[in-house]
């Protein structure tokens, strides 16, 4: 994926064409709104949630429980379930009752430690990322059956958060027909804020390049307003909140 | 690098994505489900509670960003730029399309995938880009719908909503080369087959942005189908085009937002997809692009900036809740307001970017004054204020007649004296006492003529309203180009389906 020297100049010269009109650019709504451009942050006293909602939080049965009911209004599916041993079982029926041939999943420690592979044994299995010369969009693409682990979920919602990293592909959770994602329990919030809250607190420097919110299988209604799921992305999702 | 050629198991990639998505699972699999959501007792949407609250404070949010813009947007581009994102500023519609033609070009394109956007079609992207002999796919099923038919959106959120079935079926038919049942399921597993194929070999995908975060300059994309995701994972090169004012500070902010968008565009709590961009793919990623470019658009919106009636214009999140709650929308459907925004929010964008009342034409007059788009409004912004500021400037520039000058003038004359105008029933209330007194509602016959053709009396208390319209509705038929009824159900049902919660349309930036 080495660009060339022409290209890298071209995109230099883009740069700074960039920055020279950025000034102005800037400058022209400052002067639109009247006033010099300041340098410092200005002060902002309604960031974030209303004050009432940021004390909203539910025990983590009824967490479970709105997430499990959230997900399948949404046209997904959720269990909860004991063990990772009991995860393992869940996603092998499931591989067995829709013969799944490919499955691709994210390269994670716990998914590493789940003995997968050995419990699905007709299927073909992929490790995201685990061989450079591969071809990874590809074998997502060919997956019957993708599987992650969620970086957290939040009930209100019923939303599963997914963050991109060399072990986790974005196209892991996207291209798959079937996606199958565990919950580690301490990983389900209540609202949104809750998550949302860590990327300010990481700060850009380490955010990761894709950050995905996951809330049931892809859907439209662009046909006469009738539902429709497994558009383009996963039509069938399980969640699966473990602990 | 070519995905088909890549052999898994003998054949090729595309053949065998295409075998995945034949597979009869996933048929049986979405048939159980959708008619569990379709049939099924669906849980009317939990009443998401404190909805004044939290549209007060996404309303503070947007003020406050607008107010400080030249911080935010110069913060967000720097941040944008630190990630390795290709920045690009542009004044006007044809810079942007020169700043993309030129991307496009030097990638080499051949096709682009595209995810709904309303800033492309604000800037006439596509039949740019076609002009370059670069092939234009919009991938969102209802764009790609009506990109078929060679037609434009009627609804920001819902493109296709005038189109039925069968003739969707006639469409995809003619683009498969076999013929399809005028099955959803059926029309829809087509188009999933046959765009997979284009994301897969698209050398660049273009996105708009919903929101714009400035303090980690990452872009916020909300969708349903998955298409967005597509476009901003395969292709090695991703451009992103947004309005100048989509920014907000914080991811923090980001709640406030995902809380009022998604519920008042579909009635979800939230869009299936939300995906927050921070730069292109990192070294060590084995998906995502390789380069990444934004283009932050002005084209006509820093003119409402320092503009005390219409800045609060540049606060709109773009849901579309104001054309679904609009009568007079609901009656003449999108393609009659011309511009690329129709509804409430088009009838005052459309002449705002351009600074220019003459653009504020006949159709554009086709809004009551009921006040129900500042209702439905997440962010509060009183657009049937705008609408009368319009109807004066326009005035005040010499068009219109004598008659609507007088009623207008006394309009004026009573907002002038008034301090505040709390309820919007009672702008209302004047406005029609005013122009009954000036010689009653006058319901001209032919084609759009006049703005208080649709003007519906706006004193009436609610209930009775809608019985109201339908006598205005017979009454002024003859005038009217009548929305086709199976669309205006269509339309009917979104609204009911939107209290229930079960939304299915898509979001775009
Ligand atoms: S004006 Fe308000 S209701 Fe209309 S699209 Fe914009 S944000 Fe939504």
């Amino acid at each position: 994926m080495a660009k060339t020297d022409e290209h890298q100049a071209w995109l230099a010269e883009l740069e700074a064409k960039s920055r020279a009109k950025q000034v102005g650019f800037i400058n022209g709504i400052s002067g639109k709104l009247r006033r010099p451009r300041s340098a410092e942050p200005p002060a902002h006293p309604f960031r974030g949630a209303p004050e009432f909602w940021n004390e909203f939080e539910w025990p983590i049965d009824e967490r479970v429980e709105k997430f499990r009911a959230n997900f399948k209004a949404a046209g997904g599916h959720s269990e909860r379930l004991a063990t990772m041993e009991d995860a393992r079982a869940f996603i092998a029926s499931k591989a067995e009752e829709m013969s799944a041939k490919y499955v691709i999943r994210q390269n994670q420690p716990e998914l590493n430690a789940l003995g997968l592979e050995e419990a699905i044994p007709d299927a073909s299995f992929s490790v995201w990322n685990s061989d450079a010369e591969e071809h990874w969009k590809a074998r997502a693409a060919e997956a019957d059956f993708g599987i992650v682990v969620a970086d957290y979920a939040a009930a209100y919602t019923g939303s599963v958060t997914v963050l991109s990293s060399k072990d986790k592909g974005r196209s892991v959770s996207l291209l798959p027909t079937v996606l199958m994602v565990i919950i580690p329990i301490e990983r389900l919030h209540t609202r949104l804020g809750q998550i949302l809250v860590n990327f300010d607190q990481a700060g850009r420097e380490n955010l990761p390049a894709g950050i995905h919110f996951i809330s049931g299988p892809s859907r439209s209604a662009d046909i006469e307003n009738d539902l429709t799921i497994g558009v383009h992305g996963p039509g069938v999702v399980y969640t699966l909140i473990v602990g | 690098m070519s995905v088909t050629g890549t052999q898994a198991g003998g054949a090729t990639v595309k053949e065998r994505a295409g075998l995945a998505l034949n597979n009869d699972f996933l048929r049986k699999a979405v048939k159980f489900t959708t008619e569990r959501l379709r049939n099924g007792k669906i849980n009317a949407a939990e009443d998401h509670g404190n909805w004044d609250e939290w549209r007060e404070r996404g309303r503070q949010i947007r003020l406050h960003t607008i107010a400080h813009l030249d911080y935010y947007l110069n913060l967000f581009a720097d941040n944008a730029r630190a990630n390795g994102v290709n920045v690009h500023f542009a004044d006007t519609a044809a810079e942007a399309v020169q700043i993309s033609l030129d991307i496009a070009k030097r990638a080499e394109a051949k096709t682009v995938v595209k995810s709904k956007s309303m800033v492309t079609e604000e800037l006439h992207l596509n039949h740019a880009l076609e002009g370059i002999g670069v092939e234009a796919i919009e991938t969102d099923l209802g764009e790609y719908i009506i990109q078929l038919a060679g037609e434009t959106p009627s609804h920001i959120i819902i493109p296709a909503i005038h189109k039925n079935r069968y003739q969707i079926a006639e469409l995809l038919s003619a683009d498969a080369g076999e013929t399809l049942a005028p099955d959803t399921q059926v029309l829809a597993g087509f188009v999933r087959r046959k765009l997979r194929e284009k994301f897969l070999e698209a050398d660049i995908g273009m996105t708009g942005c919903n929101f714009a975060i400035a303090e980690t300059g990452s872009m916020v994309l909300f969708e349903n189908e998955g298409n967005a995701r597509m476009v901003t994972t395969v292709p090695k090169t991703q451009i992103t085009l947004m309005g100048m004012e989509r920014i907000i500070p914080s991811w923090s902010d980001l709640e406030v937002m995902a809380t009022l968008l998604p519920r008042s565009a579909t009635g979800q709590k939230l869009t299936v997809y939300m995906s927050g961009i921070t730069g292109p793919r990192r070294e060590v990623d084995a998906d995502g692009p390789e380069e990444m470019h934004i283009i932050i658009v002005d084209n006509g919106r820093s003119l409402q900036l320092g503009d005390p009636e219409f800045q609060e214009l540049l606060n709109c999140i773009r849901c579309g809740a104001c054309l679904n709650a609009c009568p007079v929308y609901r009656h003449i459907g999108g393609h009659a307001y011309g511009g690329t925004y129709s509804g409430p929010i088009g009838a005052v964008l459309t002449p705002a970017l351009k600074k220019n009342v003459a653009e504020w034409d006949d159709i554009a007059n086709a809004s009551s004054l009921c006040g129900a788009c500042y209702e439905a409004c997440p962010v509060k912004i009183p657009l049937h204020e705008m609408l009368i500021y319009l109807r004066r400037r326009k005035l005040e520039a010499g068009r219109g007649d004598k008659m609507e000058a007088l009623g207008m003038k006394g309009f004026a004359a009573v907002m002038s004296n008034a301090k505040r105008y709390g309820a919007v029933l009672k702008i209302g209330q004047l406005g029609q006492k005013l122009v009954v007194r000036d010689g009653g509602i006058r319901l001209k016959i032919g084609p759009l003529k006049g703005w208080n053709t649709y003007r519906v009396t706006p004193s009436l208390p609610k209930e009775s309203f809608r019985q109201q319209w339908k006598t205005m509705e017979e009454e002024i038929r003859h005038g009217l180009q009548d929305m086709d009824p199976a669309m205006k159900d269509r339309m009917e049902q979104i609204v009911k389906d939107r209290a229930a919660g079960k939304g299915g349309h898509g979001h775009h930036g």
